[in-house]
Parts: structure tokens; sequence; C-alpha cells
């Protein structure tokens, strides 16, 4: 009965984690690994939408849309990271000189 | 409480303690095996309802290809980063996005879950366009990064 809550429970945690991971470093590679735990909680959301019949396909519809999302974000980062190493000789995103989460 | 659920309490408990450990290791290549064993989980929850062709997709393209790729990606580039105070602001989204996701499980939680297999032949028909445009978008993304590349080693010379 409670399989859904467990579910969710897991994939908000794991989305927490993963923002809190994104915010609270200050490199490249670990934004890749906080963005992919993100991923992570998407597909564990995606499984309640499986146990509904008409809904089935769609779920696995959003689940190749998401696993193409996530390999794209992997291109562009790998992408970035290899760029920033060259420029910088360095992947810490304070040597990034605009954007940032100062609010 | 029947045996699936033991087995889902077991495997939510295990993802949770290696999405920590994601965030409590210093040195971002432990962070990434850790990931690639949350994602792990993550799999094998699908495998627990027998949703065979979304396992099979995460365990070889999600893990076996991006997880490992990161994996490889923090071993090169072997870092252990500062970490930063988090700013008191970030407190807003994060309270809205635990509302939000609080109201989906307070309306779903008691919903029943009994899974049915994906139809792959419906799929290939419904999405055979949209997959098709991903390939595109993935070719163009290649291409578009590899031209950017080039110009900054030309720049860098």
């Amino acid at each position: 009965m409670f399989e859904v809550a467990i579910i969710l429970i897991t994939a908000i945690v794991v989305l927490l984690v993963a923002y809190l991971t994104a915010i609270s470093s200050r490199d490249l590679i670990r934004l890749l690994i906080s963005l992919e735990m993100m991923f992570g909680a998407v597909f564990l959301a995606l499984i309640p939408v499986f146990s509904i019949p008409e809904m089935t396909t769609t779920a696995f519809g959003v689940l190749v849309i998401t696993i193409f999302t996530s390999s794209s974000e992997l291109l562009v980062l790998i992408a970035s990271i290899v760029l920033l190493n060259r420029m910088t000789r360095d992947i810490s995103t304070d040597v990034v000189s605009s954007g940032g989460d100062v609010l | 409480m029947d045996i699936t659920s033991l087995i889902l309490l077991a495997l939510g408990f295990l993802t949770i303690l290696s999405s920590l450990g994601v965030l409590s290791s210093r040195d971002n290549f432990y962070s990434a095996l850790y990931m690639a064993l949350t994602m792990i989980f993550i799999a094998t929850t699908f495998a627990v309802f027998n949703i065979q062709s979304a396992f099979i997709l995460i365990a070889f393209i999600f893990i076996g290809a991006v997880g490992i790729v990161t994996v490889a990606l923090a071993a090169v580039f072997r870092y252990v980063p500062r970490k930063v105070p988090v700013d008191k602001l970030w407190v807003i989204p994060t309270v809205l996005t635990i509302a939000v996701l609080a109201y989906t499980l307070y309306k779903y939680a008691t919903f029943n879950l009994s899974t049915a297999s994906v139809n792959i032949a419906a799929f290939q028909s419904q999405y055979a366009l949209a997959v098709v445009f991903l390939f595109c978008l993935m070719v163009l993304l290649m291409i578009s990064i590899v031209k950017i590349v080039r110009r900054e080693e030309v720049c860098l010379k």
C-alpha cells in the first residue's frame, strides 16, 4: 500500500541531496554528478506512472527523452570541463567570470 | 507488510544512504562512485516492479555509459574541491520544492502500484518521430561542440 510513498520519499530525498550537492560545491565534476542524481530522482518518480496502463507508453517515452537529455548534458559538460581546464588549468567554477549563485 | 514493500524499503534506504555518500565525500572520484551506486539501486527498483525495458535502458545507457564516463572524468580530473557555505536565500526555493513534492506525496501515497509491461510496438509507432528528432539534436550538439573546441584550440594557439 505504501509502495508509492516509499518511492516518492526516496525520489524527494535524492533530489534534495542533489540540489544541496549542486549549490554547495564549486567545480564542474561535482555539478555533473549532482545533475545526474537529479535525473535519477526523475527516473524514480516515473515508476508510479508505469502503473497506469494508459500511461505506460508515455512513461517509457519520458524515460527515453530523459536519457537523451542526460546524455546531451554530459556532452556539454565534458566539453565545458575540457575547455575550462585548457584555458585556466582549473575546473573550479570560481574562475568563471560571469554567472554564479549570488542572489 | 509484504515482501515487495520490504525490498522496496531496503532499496530506498540504500539509495538514500549512497546519495548522502555523494554529498559527504570530499573527493570527486568517490562522489562519482557513490553516484554510480545510487543509479544501480534506482535501476534495481525498476527491476523489482518487472519494468524490464526501462531497467535495461537505465542499466546499460544511464549507468553503463553516462555514469561510467562521469567516474572516468572524476578519476582523470582528480580534484578535492573546497566546500562553500550555502547561501541562506536558497532556503526559499528549497522550501517551495519540498512543499510541492510533499503535496504530491500526500495526494498519491496510497495509490495502488501494479506496473504493466511496456508495449514497445506502440512506443515505436507513437514516438518514432520524437526519437528521430532527438538523434538529430544529439548529432547537431556533437557537431557544435566539436566546432567550439576547435575554435578554442585555434584561439589558444
